[in-house]
């Protein structure tokens, strides 16, 4: 299937003649409007070229390792991946001899497009930032990889690496192809990709940045998190801090409906009212926040809720990589969840014992419970025995989305048990 | 500095002889794959890497601190 990425005008302003630019998405899914944003994709309306982008920001400034950490604990940089890892701490473990760099985009969950749009529309952002790092980590090698089932992004990356050859940046950038499946995103899969094994995960006996490609130090991030990077390099502390609130500087990317009928990625600041970006009826559905490794969230939590880290945290959930999934109106969450967990366990890379064979357990008993009106405890049992017991999160990750489920919607499970199901229409606030 | 027990998840394949050996801290799920209870205590070190070199497919590490990975 191939599509049109439409690049929308941005919301308040006039008339920017915008070119719309094409992302292939031979998967499924449709793919989304991307808006012009306040920093990461504030020039996306001029063109992914080098020479529009350096017409825009004009040459990038090269840190040193030591003034780049210090910048990322003055704006509590955080990656942009899901697990929200400072960004200080790891380019301070990651600096010794023999560093590599790796840019993450492969973004494995088909709710996800914003590293898909960042890569495809502004790819020199990303690659500033990546460059700024290798500087900073006096290395010359970085790497890239990009999803497989989205053969447009791989040739827009070596068109704009062409382009920085051309110009005369001497950085060996090699290109990667992810597996196109959920778990081909984690670090330590990626890492099994570059050094020529399968793309799945493995455990890990330290962090990449100890520890990682060739055992050498791999400061591997999210493409997101280089954006922001290069952004912050360019910008300075106070610079990047013009966006965001006092307490969480700068923005972020977020997807909204990623795997819906109107997906839409935007760049917001961090601070900006949940209400700024959902609808009026969206904010009275139960919200999936943080993708399908995510948590729900009531319509009665939402209200007052901003895109902070803090104040997500505070309500028991993460935003991990920007995924917003509103549940449409007339849906019931259980019934989405249990079809959510049914392809989570059909995304296992069936290596670890306990994912293998406890996801698909879990998707049955799960099944069992929201349609024929089984019992909860084997939900509940299951849920434990897959925590914390694999190479990777995609277990943990399972288990979360379906112990939110439980915790917020207790009426909705003893409906199911009785074999009811008001699609939801409980959870609308009146 | 206590110890724990970790397992490699991809390479263990539910021999089961790191729990006959040890079962003061592993148990074995409904799969046969082990679940770790708790950290090694001092009495329980030697039997612990006996555990680790019991494991057909060594897939058990002693490690020094308790962690997720």
């Amino acid at each position: 299937m191939t599509a049109i990425t439409t690049v929308s005008p941005p919301p308040a302003s006039s008339s920017i003649a915008i070119p719309p630019h094409p992302i292939v998405r031979n998967e499924v899914g449709l793919d989304p409007v991307v808006s012009p944003g306040p920093a990461l994709l504030a020039g996306i309306g001029d063109g992914p070229s080098l020479e529009a982008h350096r017409g825009r920001v004009g040459k990038s400034p090269w840190p040193s390792a030591e003034q780049l950490i210090k910048m990322c604990e003055a704006v509590d940089l955080r990656g942009r991946g899901g697990a929200g890892f400072p960004a200080a701490i790891k380019m301070a473990t990651a600096h010794r001899r023999k560093a590599v760099v790796v840019v993450n985009a492969s973004e494995g969950e088909p709710a996800s497009r914003k590293d898909a749009a960042l890569m495809a529309l502004a790819p020199h952002v990303v690659l500033d930032g990546a460059a700024a790092v290798a500087h900073a980590l006096k290395t010359r090698e970085v790497h890239i990889v990009v999803p497989s089932e989205l053969p447009s992004i791989g040739f827009g990356l070596e068109k704009a690496l062409d382009e920085r050859l051309d110009a005369g940046e001497r950085i060996k950038w090699q290109i990667h192809d992810a597996a196109p499946r959920f778990v081909a995103g984690e670090g330590s899969a990626v890492l099994e990709l570059l050094a020529g094994r399968d793309n799945l995960p493995v455990t890990t006996w330290q962090p990449g940045a100890v520890s990682g490609y060739k055992k050498r130090p791999t400061f591997l991030s999210n493409a997101e998190t280089f954006a922001h990077l290069g952004h912050l390099a360019r910008l300075g502390p106070n610079g990047y801090a013009a966006q965001g609130t006092p307490a969480e500087a700068g923005t972020t990317l977020l997807t909204l409906r990623g795997d819906g009928w109107d997906p839409v990625v935007r760049e917001v600041a961090y601070g900006t009212p949940l209400s700024d970006i959902l609808t009026a009826d969206e904010m009275n559905q139960p919200l999936l926040l943080g993708g399908y490794h995510g948590t729900w969230l009531k319509p009665e939590q939402l209200a007052a809720m901003a895109l902070s880290r803090i104040d997500i945290a505070a309500a028991g959930a993460t935003l991990g990589a920007g995924v917003v999934l509103p549940l449409a109106h007339g849906w019931c969450p259980l019934v989405r969840t249990e079809a959510l967990v049914d392809y989570l366990a059909g995304q296992s890379a069936r290596r670890c014992g306990p994912c293998m064979n406890g996801l698909p357990n879990l998707a049955e008993a799960l099944r069992d419970l929201v349609h024929r009106g089984g019992p909860v405890g084997p939900v509940e049992e299951l849920c434990g025995l897959v925590t914390q017991r694999g190479a990777c999160s995609h277990p943990d990750g399972t288990a979360r989305l379906v112990t939110s489920m439980l915790s917020r919607f207790p009426e909705e499970v003893d409906l199911h048990s009785l074999g009811e199901c008001r699609g939801g229409q409980d959870e609308v606030a009146p | 500095m206590s110890h724990t027990l970790r397992v490699d998840w991809p390479n263990c394949k539910a021999h089961g002889l790191c729990a006959e050996i040890l079962p003061e801290v592993i148990s074995l799920d409904r799969w046969g794959f082990p679940i770790v209870h708790e950290a090694v205590g001092y009495d329980l070190l030697d039997l612990a890497k006996g555990a680790v070199k019991a494991c057909p497919t060594l897939a058990l590490r002693l490690v020094q601190k308790p962690s997720r990975h």
